[in-house]
């Protein structure tokens, strides 16, 4: 089954903002493409629109934090990065209680071009102090991390794509800054967040076709990063794989190498991307120009393993 | 020794073992900060945005007795003030340092009060030459657009910023036009402390709309 990131979390922000009153959406007008509109409908008087100006939305979500709001700014993610030096400098800095949820990460905005494909995100986030960096696999994912990143104190970045978010979880138990173990494997660990989680179970069954036991992690909290459960499974493999729809520098990729790299040596490949994005009427083509399949993942471990 | 200084001589000593960190800033911020501290009451924010005039904030808690001849000597030491406002000093509710954040952070802080249906007023010091930061018109929008009538912004109007006149670098005026053309009530005025009281008094009774203190040097 294929969801919707957005509309996931339009809805559940909804659902929160019914039990919370201190939850306040602010908005770049891009309300209807983030679905916050959804909860200007339901509680216009704790949206508050700023229009075009994204680096005035989070310093403002930083007041808003400091008199006691629980302030939710959603915006693109490329466009919220033009922020990214208020977000250091203000929210990071000063441990303020603002939640950064940007939509059409990655290569989702894929008719928008490279313009709007926000590949550097994570790793932006990740060096920040303070900063807690989640990223949902799917749709269902997307309430249950939610919940836990209003009810964390401090600031969180919650990446998410637009439309394409295929099921992997029916009923999701997932732990802020725990990773979920999906599928358990001998000979490869493919460590995956957002998307290409789902791509990482597809290359599972695909490695298991041929005889290659791999397993799953949904490493949906990029920092903190699990390195408990992560080291566990990597010391049963010989062959470790990291999974995003972003850069392979200083990501996911870039994170688990560095913990491997001082904590545990194993042979390590980043499948993520190296370039700008590009324009396309179709999110899976591009998908598959940059690598990013089940096919491309499972043909790199036959090299590797044989 | 240093209770028998006046602020601006208490200013120099404390800059003077740092290179006279932005001396000529904190020196044009004295008065506005010593106004703004008296005429603040317990449920309104001060906001400085232009940072690097910490050293004058800091003089002013140490007239005011809220810091000690150590505290205030501690100026930029390893574990001493820090150079540019820190959240966590008395009456600093946000860090500052970088420029053209300030505004936007005390428009959240009024919208924040609005949606409670609290009181207070929130001032908020610009310099001159951060007016160059695209972010203060973004705010100065967002406040007027908003109607953020607990907003009175203060601009440091000295003249001059990092390497030269505010003129020759990127010139500001007509200020005042400026910022009534964004919705703002201004109010234009020496930068002296009596005057800046009376404007302070004067910006509160006005409704309706974000107020505007241009605090001029050297008239």
């Amino acid at each position: 089954m294929i969801e919707s990131f957005r509309e996931a979390f339009g809805r559940a922000l909804v659902e929160l903002g019914r039990e919370n009153p201190n939850i306040v959406v602010l908005d770049a007008d891009v309300k209807s493409s983030t679905k916050t509109a959804y909860f200007e409908k339901a509680f216009p008087g704790r949206f508050i629109q700023v229009g075009i100006s994204e680096q005035d939305m989070v310093s403002m979500a930083g007041g808003l934090a400091i008199a006691g709001k629980i302030p939710v700014v959603s915006a693109f993610a490329a466009f919220l990065m033009r922020a990214w030096e208020q977000i250091r400098n203000t929210i990071a800095r000063d441990n303020l209680n603002v939640k950064l949820i940007p939509t059409h990460s990655g290569l989702s905005d894929h008719m928008d071009g490279s313009s709007h494909q926000c590949l550097e995100d994570i790793a932006l986030m990740r060096v920040l102090p303070n900063m807690t960096v989640v990223v949902p696999a799917d749709a269902p994912s997307v309430p249950v991390l939610l919940r836990q990143v209003v009810e964390l104190e401090g600031p969180v970045y919650m990446r998410l794509g637009r439309d394409h978010a295929p099921r992997v979880y029916n009923k999701p138990e997932l732990e802020l800054g725990k990773a979920s173990v999906l599928r358990k494997g001998n000979d490869v660990l493919l460590v995956a967040t957002g998307v290409m989680v789902s791509v990482a179970l597809e290359t599972a069954r695909k490695l298991e076709e041929r005889g290659i036991s791999a397993g799953v992690v949904d490493m949906h909290t990029i920092k903190p990063l699990d390195e408990e459960t992560l080291l566990k499974l990597v010391s049963k493999v010989e062959l470790v794989i990291t999974l995003e729809e972003h850069s392979i520098h200083g990501g996911l990729g870039g994170a688990v190498a560095e913990v491997l790299s001082e904590k545990m040596p194993k042979r390590l490949i980043r499948i993520g991307t190296t370039e700008f994005g590009r324009s396309s009427r179709d999110y899976l083509a591009l998908l598959e120009r940059y690598g990013l399949t089940a096919e491309n993942v499972v043909r790199k471990v036959e090299v590797m393993l044989t | 020794m240093s209770e028998t200084l006046d602020p601006r001589a208490k200013l120099q000593s404390v800059l003077q073992p740092v290179n006279n960190f932005h001396l000529e800033s904190s020196e044009t911020c004295l008065e506005i900060l010593s106004a703004i501290l008296e005429e603040k009451r317990e449920d309104d924010v001060v906001i400085l945005s232009k940072g690097h005039s910490a050293p004058a904030f800091y003089v002013i808690l140490h007239e005011m007795g809220l810091l000690s001849d150590e505290e205030l000597y501690s100026f930029a030491d390893i574990d001493g003030l820090p150079s540019h406002v820190t959240r966590g000093l008395p009456f600093i509710e946000v860090s500052s340092g970088s420029l053209g954040q300030g505004l936007s952070v005390g428009n959240g802080i009024a919208m924040a009060k609005r949606i409670d249906g609290k009181n207070g007023y929130v001032y908020v010091i610009l310099g001159d030459g951060e007016l160059d930061e695209g972010q203060v018109w973004e705010a100065a929008m967002t406040a007027s657009h908003h109607g953020l009538d607990r907003v009175i912004a203060i601009v440091d109007r000295n003249y001059f910023q990092l390497t030269g006149s505010t003129e020759e670098i990127m010139n500001k005026e007509p200020l005042a036009d400026k910022w009534r053309a964004f919705g703002w009530e201004v109010i234009e005025v020496p930068n002296r402390k009596e005057k800046l009281r009376k404007a302070l008094e004067k910006a509160k009774r006005i409704r309706g709309k974000p107020k505007v203190i241009i605090a001029r040097w050297g008239v």
